[in-house]
């Protein structure tokens, strides 16, 4: 196996680096701070579709190039170092692609590769968090539609999205994950309400840079939903293995790897800037802090390795059964144990949130330690990813 | 009216089911200031706060009556 990259993906990357050294000024940054995605990053963010970088690993025939894997995440491990997410497709379009018939997928995929369409995920709901066998939300079959009421909780970016990505038992009998079945659903549909859940990391605002510093997630309400049958996505009440599958897939690329890692390269760089030579001086010098950034570091290329044989499988159409699992068990609990090292390493100053007098970096490290344990629980909790590489991944009966 | 059914207040369903605004993506937003509901079994409760949601969530059968 070859770890380095190629010359021409060592050509790439440069490229990239060069394009966000020129085009995410000062001023594109001054602007993700204070209100996220205004003119000035939406320009960026064409410049980047015009070059292609969108879409690499895609199939051409909805508007990709047929491209590699591993091209798609060189391109956006360097982005998400600066905050933009050019991944491509999202959370959605993999199992589309994967499960979905023809016309769903000429429907959807083109437009959510294209950053024009976007889903968000209707799992989760109050009472199972992240049990996602025990939801009640219900699609009840009415001649050529489907009639749905429910609702689900962290629909994080609802909001924003131009779809729902909706779970629902379709069999009212079924136990656990079977009678379950998703359906793609435009938001703009009568009888879909949002109500937005302020994070803890609202108040104050999480400055740019944090790892999961979304401040708003929501809660979604179905009441009468009425939907056509070919919102149905694959076959009803096969839902959980779709679901199951596309979690699996949603968890492959750069973002994973770096919302775990990135604090790592934070604190390296912090500590090597000559701006921070005063209070970074008992770090550098120590050899117990030096020893303990190092071990976070070498973890953190632990992530790395788990991400690029995720992708490797995918790229090689292997069979990919538990390895975004545990890559979803490591990751998060790398990056809890890292940001906790951050805090102790730099003292009380890191304590301090965005605004407060004498915080360190706007409160970037007091707020990652905040998200760290955010990331341990969304998308899958760890538990719940070991319980799945003991069932999936080494054969082990399931769990009573 | 419906009444919480942990805390006992009167909640109006319509202030909260009343659309504030919508969303980007064209769904109807309402104010989380005005209470919340659930859809428990077939059936939507509405309650007075969050709190009230996630007592009610724990043991359901002991505020149905």
């Amino acid at each position: 196996m070859e770890f380095a990259y190629t010359p021409a993906q060592r050509a790439l990357q440069k490229e990239v680096q060069d394009f966000i050294a020129k085009e995410v000024t000062p001023e594109v940054e001054a602007e993700q701070d204070e209100i996220g995605r205004g003119p000035l990053v939406e320009a960026v963010y064409d410049k980047i579709k015009a070059n292609g970088w969108r879409a690499i690993s895609w199939p051409k025939q909805y508007g990709g190039q047929d491209g590699n894997r591993l091209d798609q995440y060189i391109v956006e491990e360097e982005f998400a170092r600066v905050g933009f997410s050019v991944g491509g497709g999202g959370s959605g379009a993999p199992t589309i692609l994967a499960g979905g018939n023809q016309e769903q997928k000429d429907k959807y995929i083109a437009k959510l590769i294209s950053g024009e369409w976007s889903f968000c995920q209707g799992f989760t709901e109050p009472q199972g968090g992240a049990d996602l066998a025990g939801l009640q939300c219900r699609a009840v079959k009415d001649g050529d539609d489907y009639i749905i009421n429910g609702q689900k909780m962290y629909t994080t970016g609802a909001h924003r999205a131009t779809h729902i990505y909706l779970m629902a038992r379709t069999d009212p009998d079924s136990k656990r994950n079977a009678g379950i079945s998703i359906f793609l659903i435009p938001m703009d549909t009568p009888g879909i309400t949002v109500r937005p859940l302020w994070s803890i990391q609202n108040e104050p605002r999480a400055p740019r840079g944090t790892t999961y510093g979304e401040n708003r997630t929501n809660e979604t309400f179905f009441e009468d939903v009425r939907v056509p049958a070919n919102c149905l996505l694959g076959e009803e009440n096969n839902g959980w293995n779709l679901s199951a599958m596309g979690l699996n897939l949603d968890r492959v690329g750069a973002s994973r790897y770096l919302i775990s890692v990135r604090r790592d390269e934070d604190i390296v760089n912090w500590v090597k800037d000559p701006a921070n030579a005063d209070l970074a001086a008992n770090i550098k010098d120590n050899p117990s802090a030096r020893d303990r950034i190092a071990e976070c570091w070498t973890e953190a290329q632990v992530c790395r390795l788990m991400t690029l044989r995720s992708m490797s499988i995918v790229e090689h159409e292997g069979k990919f059964t538990y390895e975004g699992s545990a890559e979803k068990v490591w990751a998060p609990e790398h990056g809890v144990k890292t940001t906790e090292t951050i805090a102790a390493l730099l003292g009380p100053y890191a304590q301090l949130l965005n605004g407060a007098e004498d915080a360190i970096e706007s409160g970037l490290y007091a707020h990652n330690v905040m998200g760290a344990f955010q990331s341990g629980i969304n998308h899958g909790s760890t538990q719940i990813m070991r319980d799945q590489v003991a069932l999936r991944g080494l054969g082990l009966p399931r769990s009573r | 009216m419906a009444i919480d059914p942990v805390c006992g207040k009167e909640v109006d369903e319509a202030v909260v089911r009343a659309t504030t605004g919508q969303t980007e993506g064209g769904a109807n937003e309402v104010d989380p200031a005005q209470g919340t509901r659930r859809f428990h079994d077939g059936k939507w409760y509405y309650f007075d706060s969050v709190d009230c949601r996630f007592r009610f969530m724990a043991n359901p059968a002991a505020f149905i009556k």
